[in-house]
């Protein structure tokens, strides 16, 4: 479904991404797991195309050069230089780290303005698919996204991102500040709407612990390359791995 | 005297909203400030005043025309000069601000000033409300202003370039990965700004003359009723238009017409020295809490 080929990202001189290469099969859900600084959110910008338009803003600004090099292949087509629009028409939607809401909206404006590009009664049938999957969410509906915890925006975070139907879900670290209970809601709801809706997800996050179970496949990043990919339970049974991530 | 004053204190609030809403648009969405706007205001005025006079169009059509051309006017600007200082707030100021001066220079250098350039009113009735005579035209500017309001709220909450609009208002990167598009929107946000200010000079122009010293007084109204009323914030404005059309007219009735100027800017140097960002800069206080 998704090729990644050789990529290289610079920011001015510094590499952020080097030499990077992953296959993405439809159905799946691959982790991308590093530490911080590693080049996740650098990755899942790239395969979102937010790195283009940062490109271009940081141009008319005169400000920090970007610099993509290598190609992203999306079902056969090279979708290296394409806008994060066009991803989006492409059914690659990407969820940003930090629970990217909109806090002066309610949460159901929140839902309504994810499914800009859809038609109202599309986006009506999957708010309800999203209140059955995120049932905390249904008492919250005319709350203003600003003043939800944590956990309640990365579930409407979420719950924006599949308004978009997605056919590929990128979650850049879906569980970043949330509790080990919230940890374990959020990735159970991951594994259902995988299984449920057929969406392919990849998946960045540090927490190696909750993730590793759950993914078909993944990718170790450590400043930026690559140093090991697997099966979730080779990576699991890895010394590297155990030391790193699970201090054992 | 009391009741009429508060007649025309009311009326004062909503030319004020009237005259703010439009640069309060295009800054809430996409961050530029519109120093031509108060051009674009004049501009539409005259480009009425010659499809009327010099083409002999219908008053409606010459209207509809030049509030259509004021738009595309915006957006033109926005797509060949702002574009290319985007996220320079600096830079968009200097140059909204030069392409105003320019504008409202060249009229002034044509020499388009006088009584005779001015638009017709809707109609020279007038009524008796609260002891005080009050033209069509007025009732007109307030009815126009709560259409305005409210079809802007409506906009804005129930359609998907509405919504659009707030998300790109409030995280531009995050809107972007829903696919929606910044730069059409900003260039929308320019385009409907400079519409609204072609709105308010077709309907207040009327009751003065078209002049380009008016160009420079619109835009100076429109900055101080929204750093009043906090930028971006269409409640602040609306809030901040009738604390200072209250004060201008109270003012002018019972203290004297000279100290009219004084209120508004005392009440922004109030506004700024109590709460610096605005009386409903909310955005800012909830980034606060959080």
């Amino acid at each position: 479904m998704l090729d990644v080929n050789n990529l290289m990202v610079f920011f001015e001189n510094a590499l952020a991404l080097n030499d990077f290469s992953m296959q993405v099969r439809e159905g799946e859900i691959i982790g991308v797991i590093g530490s911080n600084s590693a080049g996740k959110t650098t990755l899942m910008n790239a395969l979102s195309g937010l790195i283009i338009d940062m490109r271009i803003k940081e141009k008319r600004k005169g400000g920090e050069r970007i610099t993509v090099y290598g190609s992203i292949v999306y079902e056969g087509v090279d979708i290296t230089e394409l806008s994060p629009g066009a991803r989006v028409k492409k059914g690659i939607v990407l969820s940003r780290e930090r629970h990217p809401v909109f806090p002066e909206s309610s949460v159901a404006e929140n839902l309504k303005i994810a499914g800009y590009l859809r038609k109202k009664a599309e986006v009506r049938e999957v708010m309800a698919y999203v209140f059955t999957l995120f049932p905390a969410l249904v008492p919250l509906r005319a709350k203003k996204a600003g003043f939800l915890s944590g956990g309640e925006q990365q579930m409407l975070a979420i719950g924006m991102a599949l308004v978009v139907r997605p056919r590929l879900l990128l979650l850049d670290e879906p569980l970043l500040g949330l509790s080990p209970m919230m940890q374990k809601a959020l990735v159970n709801a991951i594994v259902s709407l995988n299984k449920e809706s057929g969406i392919t997800v990849v998946l960045s996050e540090q927490f190696a612990r909750p993730v590793l179970p759950i993914i078909d496949r993944g990718y170790v990043l450590e400043n930026g390359m690559l140093t090991l990919s697997g099966t979730g339970a080779e990576l699991m049974d890895n010394p590297e791995i155990k030391a790193a991530y699970f201090g054992i | 005297m009391f009741a009429g004053t508060i007649v025309f204190a009311l009326i004062n609030s909503f030319i004020l909203i009237l005259m703010a809403i439009g640069f309060n648009l295009t800054f809430g969405i996409s961050g530029v400030a519109n120093f031509a706007y108060g051009a674009l205001y004049i501009m539409s005025a005259y480009m009425s005043w010659t499809m009327l006079n010099l083409l002999h169009l219908p008053f409606w059509a010459s209207a509809v025309l030049s509030i259509g051309f004021t738009m595309i006017s915006g957006a033109l600007m926005y797509r060949f000069v702002l574009l290319r200082v985007r996220g320079q707030a600096l830079s968009e100021v200097i140059a909204t601000f030069g392409i105003g001066l320019a504008i409202l220079e060249l009229f002034r250098y044509l020499g388009l000033v006088g009584f005779e350039y001015t638009l017709p009113v809707f109609s020279n009735e007038s009524f008796m409300i609260a002891g005080a005579y009050v033209d069509i035209q007025r009732i007109a500017i307030v009815l126009i202003g709560l259409l305005l309001v409210l079809g802007l709220w409506l906009f804005t909450h129930f359609t998907a370039t509405g919504l659009a609009f707030r998300a790109i208002a409030q995280d531009e990167r995050t809107a972007l990965t829903f696919g929606i598009d910044s730069d059409w929107a900003a260039t929308l946000s320019v385009s409907f700004g400079a519409g609204l200010a072609a709105i308010a000079a077709t309907i207040i122009i009327p009751l003065g003359s078209i002049a380009p010293d008016e160009g420079y007084d619109v835009l100076i109204k429109a900055l101080a009723i929204c750093i009043i009323g906090g930028l971006g914030s269409t409640g602040g404005v609306i809030v901040a238009g009738f604390i200072v059309g209250f004060a201008e007219r109270f003012t002018d009735t019972y203290i004297g017409s000279h100290w009219t100027m004084i209120v508004s800017l005392a009440a922004i140097l109030l506004v700024l020295a109590i709460k610096p960002s605005g009386l409903f800069g909310r955005q800012k206080e909830l980034e606060e809490r959080i």
